[in-house]
C-alpha cells in the first residue's frame, strides 16, 4: 500500500527543534519526507508500506514523534491489500 | 527485454508514479494550494483510474473523498481538496474506507433460517417472505433503520410505513446516539439542528468540549483546530470529561467530572454570570425567555418562569457546591464563568454522546444552549453551541426526513392533524392514511419484540436495515438476546436483517438480505453541520447484494400486487411510481432499478417538505455539482446559496431585516429562545458497595461503530484487535491486576470477561472503568443500563454500575 499524510507540527519554535523533528521523521522506515510548507509547520510525506499493517504502525510512530501535533491522511492506494479477513462470531454462525 | 522484465519494469514505474502522485497530493494539501491532485489531472499517468467524489462512509463529520475506480473495483481514495469540511484531509479510517467494501465474508445471497442453519433463497422468495409477514399482521410489523440510511433510503422507508401501512413503528438507531440533541434544540429554539457550523472552529477563541473526544471520534475537525494553533493563533481548548483521552492531551484545561457533573457545571456557570453581572442583559431581554420543567405535566414546553425565578433556582449552585456535585474544582468553575462572562471572546461548545447518552440528556442539552444564550455567545461566527453526530446521515435521514416514530418529513409530527394532512397531500395518499398515534421508540420496540405475544409483546416482525441492534442496544439480555433463546416463548417472532456483513444482528435473524454498500449505490446524506451531500454509484455490489432502497420498494410493490390498499395512492397508482418519458418504470424489478435515478426522484419529492420548516434544500442537480450545501439553501439572483449561521441577520435569509437575531420557530411564538433551568439530578445508577465502579462505554479511533466494517480491515483490526477494560493504575493495583490480565466485569444485567489495559489510550479516574463497544466478542451492552431520558427516550451508555473480579493472569 502507498499512502501520503500530512503531519502538523506544534511546539517547534526554533530551527534546532524543527531539524530534530525532521530528522526523527526521516529515520522512520518506509517514510519519505516532502518539502515543509512555507509557514514551516506542515510536512507532507509518503508511506510506502511493504506490509498492509505497516500503515497504521507508521502513522502511530509519526504521531508519537515529539513536536508532531496531528497526522492526517491525504491519499491511499490499496490495490495490493491483503485479503485476510477477521474472524467474527457472527460470521461463524452464518456458516454453521 | 524479455517479457518478465518488461512486466517488472512496468510495475516499478507504476508504483513510482503512484508514489509521486501521493506525495504531490500531500504537498498540495500541506501548502494549501488550490492545485488539483496530480493523479486526477494526469490522464496519461492515471492508468485507467476513474475518479469521482463521495462523502466518507463512516462518521458524521462528512469528509469528502475522491474515489479511484479501476476495472470495476475501488483501488484508491484521496481527501477531496475542494471539500470545505476536510480541505483534502482524512483521518486514519480514511486509509480503509475503500477496502471496507472488500472483506471476504460479504453477504451475497438472501439467506432464510431453516432450523439452526440457513439456506440460500432467491430475492423473489425473500421479498414474498417479507410481504407474507406484513400481510399476516401489518400492525405488528416494525422497521428499524439508522443514521446510515441514505436520505432516499430513509424517505422510502418512512413513506412505506407511515404513508403506506398507516403504521408508525419506525425508528432509527440514532435514537441511541442523538435523540437528546434533537429534544434539546426543540426545547430551546422550537426547531432542530445547530445554528452554527464547522466554520466556527476556525473563528472561535475558546473551544469547550463537553464529554466529547473529537481527537479520536471526529479527528479531521480536531485537526482543523490544532492547525490554527500551529499557525500561531491563540485558541484555548477545554475538555470537560469523565476520563482523560487523546483530546485531553491537546487541551490547556481538563475538567474531570463525575457522571452528571455537567448538569451542575452548567448551572454553576449561569450562577456566576448572574452573580457577577456578566450575563448579556441586552441579548437576554431582546431574544430570550426562561423555562423550568413542569413536574405535573412533563413536556418539552415546560413552564414559563421569570428571570428572578431563574436567578433564585440557580442560587445554590455556587462554585463550591458545584465542586461537591461534579468533582470539578471551584476554581475551574470560576474559569468557565469568567470566559463566558467575557463578551470579547468567541466561544464554541461541541458535544456528542457524552451529553446525549444521558438520562437527563434533554436537560443538559438545553442547559448548554442556555449558557450560550445567557452570556450572548451566540449568533456570531465562532460563538455557537454545536452538537456533533456519530453517523453519516443522523441529521439528513433521521432528523430531517423524520424517520423517528413520532415524526414526519420536514419537522412535521404525526400527532398534529395539519402536519398529517400536509404529508398526505405531498404523498398523494387518501386523507386519514397517516395514523395520529406515535409508534414505538427504539427501546420500547425491541422490548415488545422480545416479550412473548401472550404477555403483551405486540411487535411480531422487525426489519432492520443498515444497523446492528444486536450489538448496540442497551441491556441486550433484555432487548435482543431473548430472540435466540428457545425457551423465551418468541417462536412466532420474525427478525429480518439487511446488511453487508454477518453481524451480531444477523446471528439471530430469520431472514438475512445482502445489501449494497457506499459507492455500490447512489446516495445522499446530511452531516452534523446541516450539509447535504450526494454521490453516484461507482462499482457493482458483489453477488446478489442490492440497494436497501430497492428492497423496500420491491416489498411495497409485492404488497401492491396483492391488492394492499396502503400501497396505492389516491389515484390507485403504486406508491413509489416513477415515470420516464411519461411511462412508469418498473423500478421494483432489480434489472430496471437503475433505468432511472430513483434517488433523484425520491429526493425531489422529499424536498417539498423541507420548505415547511425553513430547512430548504436545493434541487438534486445542485448537490451533484457541490461538495455539499448547508441548509437552508435558498435561490437568490439565480444562485442557490447555503446558510452558515441560522437565526442571525446577514447570514440566515429567513431573519427579517432589522431583527438582528430572530428565533423564528420559537415555541412561545415571539421569536425568543428559551433558557432552561434544570436541577442537578444523580445518574440513574450509581456505584455502591456491591457494584463499586462506574462503567462508561464508547468508541475508539480505529473502529467505527460496531466494527462490522472496520474489523474486516486487517490493518485496523491489528491496530486495535479487541475490546478491553481501561482502569486506573491504583484500582488495578488494589485488585492485583496487570496489563493483559482477564477480568470478569459484572452489572445487575449481565457479565463478561475481557483483558485489562492500564494506562492505555484513555485514562479513567479511580472508580471509573471504560470499555469500547466495537468488539462483538466483548459485548459490553450485555451490561449497560436501559434507563432512558424522559423526553428523548435515549438510553445512557455512560453510567452503569459494575464490579470486577480477576479471572486469570
Amino acid at each position: 500500500m502507498i499512502a501520503s499524510v500530512v503531519a502538523t507540527l506544534d511546539d517547534v519554535d526554533t530551527n534546532i527543534k524543527l531539524q530534530a523533528v525532521l530528522e526523527e521523521l526521516r529515520n522512520l522506515p518506509c517514510v519519505e519526507l516532502g518539502d515543509i510548507d512555507d509557514a514551516g509547520y506542515r510536512i507532507p510525506m509518503t508511506i510506502d508500506s511493504p506490509a498492509p499493517n505497516a500503515l497504521e504502525e507508521t502513522t502511530r510512530r509519526i504521531q508519537e514523534c515529539h513536536g508532531v501535533a496531528f497526522v492526517d491522511v491525504v491519499f491511499v492506494h490499496f490495490e495490493d491489500m491483503s485479503e485476510d479477513s477477521v474472524k467474527t462470531i457472527s460470521g461463524k454462525s452464518v456458516r454453521s | 527485454m524479455n517479457g518478465d522484465l518488461q512486466l517488472e519494469t512496468s510495475a516499478v514505474q507504476r508504483r513510482q508514479f503512484i508514489k509521486a502522485s501521493a506525495m504531490a497530493a500531500a504537498t498540495a494539501v500541506a501548502s494549501g494550494s488550490g492545485d488539483l491532485l496530480p493523479i486526477l489531472a494526469d490522464e496519461s499517468g492515471g492508468q485507467g483510474v476513474d475518479w469521482d467524489k463521495a462523502p466518507c462512509r463512516f462518521c458524521g463529520t462528512g469528509c469528502h473523498v475522491q474515489v479511484g475506480v479501476q476495472d470495476g473495483k475501488v483501488v484508491a481514495v484521496a481527501g477531496d481538496r475542494n471539500a470545505e469540511v476536510n480541505k483534502g484531509l482524512l483521518c486514519v479510517k480514511g486509509y480503509h474506507v475503500g477496502s471496507a467494501l472488500y472483506g471476504k465474508d460479504r453477504l451475497t445471497k438472501p439467506l432464510l433460517r431453516d432450523g439452526d442453519r440457513y439456506r440460500e433463497i432467491s430475492w423473489d422468495e425473500a421479498i414474498k417472505t417479507i410481504a407474507d409477514r406484513i400481510e399476516l399482521a401489518p400492525e405488528r410489523f416494525a422497521f428499524y433503520g439508522s443514521g446510515q440510511w441514505t436520505i432516499p433510503e430513509g424517505y422510502a422507508a418512512q413513506k412505506f410505513m407511515k404513508g403506506g401501512l398507516s403504521n408508525n413503528h419506525i425508528d432509527p438507531n440514532a435514537r441511541l446516539c442523538m435523540a437528546s440533541a434533537v429534544t434539546g434544540f426543540l426545547a430551546t429554539y422550537g426547531v432542530d439542528e445547530p445554528a452554527g457550523c464547522y466554520d466556527d472552529l476556525d473563528e472561535c477563541d475558546v473551544l469547550i468540549m463537553w464529554g466529547n473526544n473529537p481527537a479520536e471520534m471526529h479527528p479531521v475537525l480536531f485537526s482543523r483546530v490544532i492547525d490554527r494553533r500551529s499557525r500561531g493563533q491563540k485558541v484555548t481548548l477545554i475538555d470537560i470529561g469523565t476520563r482523560r483521552t487523546r483530546t485531553t492531551d491537546a487541551c490547556q484545561h481538563y475538567l474531570e467530572m463525575k457522571g452528571h457533573g455537567d448538569l451542575a457545571i452548567a448551572n454553576g456557570i449561569a450562577h456566576l454570570l448572574i452573580k457577577n453581572g456578566t450575563y448579556n442583559k441586552q441579548f437576554v431581554e431582546s431574544f430570550c425567555s426562561f423555562k423550568a420543567p413542569d413536574d405535573e405535566n412533563p413536556n418539552l414546553h415546560g413552564k414559563a418562569i421569570s428571570f428572578d425565578d431563574y436567578k433564585a433556582f440557580l442560587e445554590p449552585y455556587t462554585p463550591e457546591h458545584v465542586e461537591e456535585l461534579s468533582g470539578v474544582p471551584a476554581d475551574q468553575i470560576r474559569l468557565l464563568g469568567d470566559l463566558f462572562g467575557n463578551p470579547d471572546l468567541k466561544i464554541t461548545s461541541l458535544w456528542c454522546m457524552g451529553m446525549n447518552q444521558h438520562t437527563r440528556g434533554t436537560a443538559i442539552n438545553t442547559m448548554v444552549h442556555g449558557v450560550h444564550l445567557l452570556s450572548g455567545h451566540f449568533g456570531r461566527p465562532g460563538d455557537a453551541p454545536t452538537s456533533l453526530t456519530g453517523q453519516p446521515s443522523a441529521c439528513g435521514t433521521v432528523r430531517e426526513v423524520g424517520t423517528l416514530s413520532h415524526a414526519l418529513p420536514g419537522g412535521r409530527v404525526v400527532a398534529n392533524e395539519e402536519h398529517r394532512q400536509q404529508s398526505e397531500e405531498y404523498w398523494n395518499v387518501p386523507a386519514g392514511r397517516i395514523d395520529a398515534t406515535p409508534g414505538y421508540h427504539t427501546v420500547k420496540m425491541w422490548e415488545s419484540f422480545c416479550t412473548p405475544t401472550d404477555q403483551g409483546g405486540d411487535i411480531g416482525t422487525i426489519w432492520v436495515q443498515v444497523t446492528n441492534p444486536g450489538q448496540t442496544l442497551p441491556n441486550l439480555n433484555k432487548l435482543f438476546n431473548p430472540k435466540g433463546d428457545n425457551k423465551a416463548g418468541l417462536e412466532d417472532k420474525f427478525l429480518i436483517v439487511s446488511d453487508v456483513y454477518p453481524t451480531a444482528s444477523t446471528r439471530l435473524a430469520d431472514l438475512i438480505l445482502p445489501s449494497a454498500l457506499w459507492v455500490e449505490k447512489n446516495g445522499l446524506v446530511g452531516n452534523s453541520e446541516r450539509r447535504t451531500q450526494q454521490w453516484f454509484k461507482m462499482v457493482d455490489p458483489p453477488g446478489d447484494a442490492r440497494d436497501d432502497c430497492w428492497q423496500t420498494i420491491a416489498v411495497a410493490h409485492e404488497l401492491f400486487n396483492r391488492g394492499t390498499e396502503g400501497m396505492k395512492d389516491r389515484d390507485g397508482r403504486f406508491l413509489f411510481e416513477v415515470k420516464k418519458d411519461g411511462k412508469p418504470v418498473p423500478i421494483w424489478s432489480w434489472q430496471h432499478y437503475y433505468d432511472v435515478n430513483v434517488d433523484e426522484h425520491l429526493f425531489e419529492e422529499y424536498r417539498q417538505f423541507t420548505r415547511l420548516k425553513h430547512k430548504d434544500l436545493a434541487p438534486y442537480s445542485e448537490y451533484v455539482k457541490a461538495r455539499g450545501l448547508r441548509w437552508p439553501v435558498v435561490e437568490k439572483e439565480g444562485e442557490w446559496r447555503e446558510t452558515h449561521l441560522r437565526f442571525s441577520e446577514g447570514f440566515d435569509p429567513y431573519v427579517a431585516e432589522g431583527k438582528g437575531i430572530q428565533f423564528y420557530h420559537s415555541s412561545t411564538k415571539d421569536d425568543r429562545a428559551q433558557i432552561w433551568f434544570h436541577p442537578w439530578i444523580a445518574p440513574a445508577e450509581v456505584p455502591d458497595d456491591e457494584y463499586p465502579f462506574m462503567l462508561c462505554t464508547g468508541r475508539v479511533l480505529e473502529h467505527w461503530h460496531t466494527g462490522t466494517m472496520t474489523r474486516r480491515v486487517p490493518e485496523l483490526s491489528r491496530a486495535m484487535p479487541g475490546g478491553y477494560l481501561e482502569i486506573h493504575a491504583d484500582d488495578a493495583a488494589e485488585y492485583n491486576l496487570a496489563n493483559g490480565d482477564r477480568v470478569k466485569v459484572e452489572s445487575r444485567r449481565g457479565s463478561l470477561e475481557m483483558p485489562v489495559w492500564i494506562d492505555g489510550r484513555g485514562k479513567p479516574p479511580r472508580g471509573t472503568v471504560f470499555v469500547p463497544f466495537f468488539d462483538e466478542t466483548v459485548m459490553i451492552n450485555d451490561l449497560t443500563l436501559d434507563a432512558v431520558d424522559p423526553f428523548s427516550k435515549q438510553p445512557d451508555y455512560k453510567k452503569s454500575a459494575v464490579r470486577i473480579k480477576k479471572v486469570s493472569a
